[in-house]
């Protein structure tokens, strides 16, 4: 894998030589709280866990986002714009390095990212902006609203991940409605696990592309990119193959986050220092990730995915409870 | 066997190189940022960013204490010589790859008689600008 893509391995040494440097040539203070020794062990574990999170995520034919900001926000007391903030880029970058290998691979179909990336790009946006003046707005009253919300979500997108697996793996659909068969979304790809190509047309391209505006601010508006759901919308309602419609989901993400992350950026929220760590792990385990998905089954890693979103929606529910209400709810 | 049906659309690779090609650009510019603000060049320390947002403390409160207000811009600009800048501009680039991915993505498709699409594509890459720019105001 690491020397089929030398960029990958020129990176990884790159990455490995600054942590090393940053490691023996520190000139960090410590503080109250943290030591020096805390501060690189923060940095590098950030770097490790995020390029884990890269490699489940981008084989799930999620964000990472989805897994990274409702862990954080269910069992940290980080602020969360910060931790939105950081969530798109957790949620964007494994999508946008992933881009380059599914737009090689053909598994990402350019029309359909196109068709659907208009939408999202406006609903993200909006997204973005909303969950800046809610938390203006309404301070610990907004984050509770947001951490409750953000579980049920948690549990859609579950319920999302179980139902997208092996019968959808390559849809049939019976009937292609006149829209779609105008706008032609449809495409071919050489499936390796079963070696030959698959030809597939998307249908109900208009219900579809609305609730692509919905997808969109929802990624902006949580910081998580919804992955899962333009995954899900595309193989359950627009028909695609499950690994065309992760690979165009993870094209799809990077463009709506990318048009989000503006708004958090400018405002303050992304905090460099702590956001790096988190986007080189994201880029090297998108790279490991996208590889991977071209020549393996994705149903193993759903599994483990769903579990994950399971507890940290759990905890997010009752965090947000908290929250609302000013109560403490004596569960971990 | 693998026949030319399977050939990727040039508007696809386009755009998929671009964003990938520029990323990976990015991510060495962030390196170089972090380990700058380790090495003591930065212009917020290291240590007050990491203690803070440990602390929980408000995105308000973290600037507030670090340069006195909330920066409301693209504030890495000016200091592009301090690591933690550098940094943030390193995400920032990206970041950008996907503006110009998409026009050129968008140009290709009008190229090709894909006028819808073309003009599709352009458009998302207009909302991304608009969302640099700032143009939707969030406070």
């Amino acid at each position: 894998m690491v020397t089929s893509v030398p960029e990958l391995s020129i990176l990884i040494l790159l990455i490995v030589g600054g942590y090393l440097v940053m490691g023996f040539a520190s000139k960090v203070q410590g503080t109250e709280i943290l030591s020096p020794t805390d501060i690189w062990l923060i940095i590098v574990g950030s770097f490790l866990i995020s390029t884990a999170i890269a490699i489940l995520a981008v084989i799930g034919g999620i964000g990472g986002g989805v897994i990274f900001t409702p862990i954080m926000l269910g069992f940290t007391s980080l602020d969360s714009l910060v931790i939105r903030a950081t969530g798109l880029v957790v949620a964007m970058f494994s999508g946008l390095i992933s881009t380059g290998p599914f737009m090689r691979s053909k598994l990402a179909n350019i029309k359909v990212v196109i068709y659907c990336g208009f939408p999202i790009t406006v609903g993200a946006i909006l997204g973005s902006v909303a969950a800046i003046r809610l938390h203006n707005a309404l301070g610990l009253v907004g984050d509770g609203i947001v951490r409750l919300s953000l579980g049920m979500l948690m549990i859609i997108i579950a319920y999302f991940l179980f139902t997208g697996g092996g019968k959808t793996e390559y849809p049939e659909p019976k009937h292609i409605d006149a829209f779609s068969a105008k706008m032609r979304l449809n495409g071919s790809y050489w499936e390796e696990s079963l070696g030959k190509v698959v030809n597939y047309h998307l249908v109900r391209a208009v219900p579809g592309g609305i609730m692509f505006i919905f997808l969109g601010f929802i990624a902006g508006f949580f910081g998580l990119g919804g992955g899962a759901f333009l995954t899900g919308t595309l193989n359950l309602v627009m028909m695609a193959p499950v690994k065309v419609a992760a690979a165009c989901s993870g094209v799809l993400l990077a463009i709506s986050n990318a048009t989000a992350i503006w708004t958090y950026i400018t405002y303050g929220a992304l905090i460099a220092v702590f956001a790096a760590p988190w986007m080189l792990g994201q880029v090297v385990g998108g790279i490991l990730g996208a590889h991977l998905l071209i020549s393996i089954r994705a149903s193993f890693v759903r599994k483990v995915l769903i579990a994950i979103l399971l507890i940290s929606c759990i905890k997010l529910v009752l965090r947000g409870i908290e929250e609302i209400f000013g109560i403490d709810i004596p569960i971990i | 066997m693998k026949d030319d049906s399977l050939k990727p659309p040039l508007a696809g690779v386009i755009y998929g190189e671009i964003v990938y090609w520029g990323l990976l650009i990015s991510c060495v510019v962030v390196i170089v940022g972090s380990v700058l603000s380790f090495l003591g060049n930065s212009y917020v320390p290291v240590s007050y960013w990491l203690s803070t947002i440990w602390k929980g403390e408000s995105v308000a409160e973290i600037w507030k204490g670090a340069v006195g207000a909330l920066p409301n811009g693209h504030w890495y600009l000016d200091h592009l010589s301090k690591g933690d800048a550098l940094t943030a501009f390193g995400i920032s680039l990206g970041v950008f790859p996907v503006i110009p991915g998409l026009l050129l993505c968008g140009l290709t498709l009008l190229k090709e008689k894909e006028i819808l699409y073309g003009l599709l594509a352009i458009g998302c890459g207009i909302i991304v600008i608009i969302g640099l720019l700032g143009l939707v105001p969030a406070t």
